[in-house]
């Protein structure tokens, strides 16, 4: 089986086992997406099965024009924003007990240029971004992390070119606002 | 904080290790997505439960049939469904040297 349209084209023609395959080419990429939005790993792990039953569920509807990972990614992406919409009223307090020391490093150093890794990063991001609406949040990761397009976002997002334009620059001024409260703290 | 060390901060994110799947998570898919798939072919139970509305007035409709049959040869002078019956038992099943 050498590409994603052979495999689709077995499993929809009755080989529904086959999508074991699916799910072993791409849960890589669909975990690097969800951990975007959601750092508990088990959470993670429930985000990336709920995404491949909701593509199982809807492959009929997956035409084939676009790379089948691309479809999968939207996927993600929509799994990821209703997460963060039913987490949101957990989500609403910053507290710096859980940031790590090197993030608390960082953080203190303020303008000065110091050493940052991933983990740490993605620590500092997750708390800044609680202040974001969920669709604020996922644009601005799609955009900053992800480094994709306007086009992107509005294929991921099903929003228009103007709406998520508008949302990353708003996005952008409330993170910046939460990162300088973060330094501050 | 200045636009460099947000940049920093982003462009650290980005290499931020994902988790990697459980043992157990591509199964957990499969399981799950096995309970959402098309039913297997049902019994002959099943089936006959099925098909029980259709059968029953089937033979509805067959009992009716014979019923209207007997009335109108009844009317007509003709020899009944039941005295054809009767005929036939008394002609070859009944008889001592049927069996």
């Amino acid at each position: 089986m050498n590409d994603d349209a052979e495999l689709l084209e077995r499993i929809r023609n009755g080989a529904p086992d086959d999508f074991a395959e699916v799910v072993r080419r791409h849960q890589a990429r669909v975990f690097a997406i969800l951990h975007r939005y959601e750092r508990d790993a088990h959470k993670v792990e429930d985000l990336a099965q709920e995404t491949f039953v909701k593509a199982w569920r809807a492959l009929g509807q997956f035409d084939g024009r676009a790379p089948f990972e691309h479809w999968l990614s939207r996927i993600a992406v929509r799994v990821a924003l209703d997460h963060l919409r039913k987490e949101k009223h957990r989500r609403n307090e910053i507290g710096l007990p859980e940031l790590g020391e090197d993030a608390l490093d960082w953080l203190r150093r303020g303008d000065e240029p110091s050493e940052l890794d991933g983990r740490a990063a993605a620590e500092i991001l997750d708390l800044a971004l609680r202040e974001l609406s969920p669709a604020d949040r996922v644009v601005i990761t799609l955009q900053e992390i992800e480094g994709r397009s306007v086009k992107e976002i509005c294929a991921a997002t099903g929003a228009s070119g103007v709406a998520v334009r508008v949302r990353a620059l708003r996005a952008r001024a409330k993170l910046k606002r939460a990162l300088e409260r973060l330094a501050k703290l | 904080m200045n636009e460099r060390k947000r940049k920093q901060l982003f462009a650290a994110a980005r290499g931020a290790p994902a988790p990697a799947p459980s043992a157990a998570f591509e199964a957990n898919v499969m399981r799950a997505i096995r309970n959402e798939y098309p039913a297997e072919a049902p019994a002959i139970f099943d089936a006959l439960n099925q098909l029980f509305p259709r059968l029953a007035w089937a033979a509805a409709a067959i009992i009716l049939l014979s019923v209207a049959a007997d009335w109108g040869l009844t009317v007509a002078g003709l020899p009944g469904l039941g005295d054809g019956m009767t005929q036939i038992s008394a002609q070859w099943l009944l008889t001592p040297t049927g069996f």
